[in-house]
């Protein structure tokens, strides 16, 4: 048994009267590709900030990559990459300069920093445009180096918060390939959250979350027979009642 | 403390490409001059012991101090908009240090601008306060600069609208300037504006200023007009509390995360 880089338990969250996260118990192994599913507003955001030590949980307790998430915050933070949904770089930086301020706030020291710098740019495609400001970059490529930024540090856990919103089908294909290559490069574990069922399908294992609660855990393969469908869009309808692509009843 | 220079270098690049930002920074003092400078100076009750001009010297300075760092904290404004403080915020770094490093950059960027004007500003009103004098107005841009800097990143953390920050600005830097002695001297105020005084960070620094810029016109009543020492505490006062409360307000979630569930529902 592989120890778990996240794990979960009794994970909850509320925002005043709301409940955005009920109860969660989970465990994501490590070098695994985890995938989060569920429409919007099922509480999959607030599940990767709780882990990723933006929120605290109103209730139970949850480590990733063997660290408390509440106790030692520092020390989550420094093992995990997060890609947020929307961009974070700074645009009246160049894409090199990006970087460089986030080694700096990574505290990798710059004869460090320069190499790695340059072996990501390499990877994902951007040593052409180093010296470009990022406003200059098209979504794929500011995608793209989001996604470099995340790994800067070389996270154990890289957290990709719905990283393919707002990119045309060739981004979209390009930004799988690098996650691809990515794991297999680094034994990193991967936990996305999509509310593309076609987006989970390659994932290891796939949590089906709705209205904050846990609705089906499992591989692809597993979830669609247990339920007797072909599609995991089929084991949503099967395990909610009703569609993926409809907002849920909060 | 890699982290604080990293947040420092960015802030100091991304003022360099604000040409705009630059220029007026270093021009406005100059406007103030001259046309403010020519239309008080003609009501100037001191007129015959101290040029008006020279008189509104250390004043200006402060102006620029309090331009230059209560505009550098609203890069704090703009990131959050951008998301790149949330990108910071998820950095493996205290807040404190997040707002350290801001405080900081707002400090040397006052600092700077303060002394590229002043160079000119103190040749053009032929003020020559000596090497002690320059060194206590070295002093008190440095001290004026982090604790408004770090008023200014308090007030950041706290308003979360570019409009709205943009009108507490306006609302903040107009009384904070009239009572701070930059354009008069603030004992000819009332006793109730006087009172107010003594809440401006900015009346300190200007008072400072004037210790070290205006001390031949101390006796006429034209120098400082508190004690160095309180002007010093003040400031220093000001910038602790203001960092320790920015620290705070920056590490609540709120600020960071629960906009972004908000937008999704």
């Amino acid at each position: 048994m592989t120890a778990a880089a996240i794990e979960a338990r009794g994970l909850g969250k509320d925002f005043g009267s709301i409940r955005a996260l009920d109860h969660l118990d989970l465990e994501v192994r490590e070098a695994e590709f985890f995938g989060f599913l569920g429409p919007n507003g099922a509480g999959k955001t607030t599940t990767v900030h709780l882990l990723a030590t933006l929120l605290r949980p109103t209730r139970g307790t949850a480590r990733v990559a063997g660290y408390d998430v509440v106790r030692d915050d520092l020390q989550t933070r420094r093992r995990i990459g997060l890609v947020f949904q929307e961009t974070t770089l700074d645009r009246d930086l160049t894409v090199e300069e990006n970087l460089r301020f986030a080694a700096r706030l990574w505290n990798i020291p710059g004869r460090l920093a320069a190499p790695r710098i340059g072996e990501l740019l390499g990877q994902f495609g951007l040593v052409e445009r180093r010296r470009d400001l990022v406003r200059a970059l098209s979504g794929g490529m500011r995608r793209a180096l989001d996604i470099a930024r995340g790994m800067l540090h070389e996270p154990r856990v890289l957290f990709l918060d719905e990283p393919t919103a707002g990119l045309d089908p060739r981004a979209r294909r390009s930004l799988w390939e690098l996650v691809q290559r990515l794991r297999a490069a680094s034994g990193l574990t991967v936990f996305l959250t999509t509310h593309y069922v076609e987006e989970a399908e390659p994932c290891d294992r796939v949590a089906v979350l709705d209205c904050g609660r846990l609705a089906a855990l499992g591989t692809p393969a597993e979830l669609k027979r247990a339920a007797g469908v072909h599609s995991l869009e089929g084991v949503f309808l099967a395990r909610t009642g009703h569609a993926l692509a409809e907002p849920s009843a909060a | 403390m890699r982290a604080v220079s990293g947040i420092v270098v960015r802030e100091l690049i991304r003022f360099l490409r604000q040409r705009g930002r630059v220029l007026a920074s270093l021009v406005r003092p100059f406007v103030w001059l001259i046309f403010a400078g020519a239309g008080f100076a003609t009501v100037f009750t001191g007129a015959g012991e101290i040029d008006y001009r020279r008189y509104m010297a250390p004043g200006l300075l402060g102006m620029v101090v309090m331009f230059g760092s209560l505009l550098a904290a609203l890069s704090t404004v703009t990131d959050r908009d951008a998301g790149v403080l949330r990108m910071v915020l998820v950095a493996p770094i205290r807040r404190s240090t997040v707002a350290l490093g801001k405080t900081l950059s707002a400090t040397l960027l006052g600092t700077t601008q303060a002394i590229a004007v002043g160079t000119i500003l103190l040749s053009l009103v032929r003020l020559w306060p000596g090497c002690a004098g320059l060194l206590l107005a070295f002093a008190a841009i440095v001290l004026s600069s982090l604790a408004l800097g770090a008023l200014g990143l308090l007030l950041a953390a706290s308003i979360h609208s570019l409009e709205n920050f943009a009108g507490v600005m306006n609302f903040v830097v107009f009384p904070m300037l009239f009572l701070s002695g930059a354009l008069y001297p603030v004992r000819r105020l009332g006793p109730a504006l006087h009172a107010l005084v003594y809440l401006n960070p900015l009346a300190y620094g200007v008072d400072l200023l004037k210790h070290a810029l205006l001390a031949g016109w101390t006796g006429a009543g034209y120098g400082g007009e508190m004690p160095v020492a309180l002007d010093v505490a003040a400031l220093a006062a000001f910038a602790v509390a203001g960092l320790v409360a920015a620290a705070r307000l920056l590490g609540r979630e709120k600020g960071v995360t629960r906009a972004a569930f908000r937008e999704r529902d």
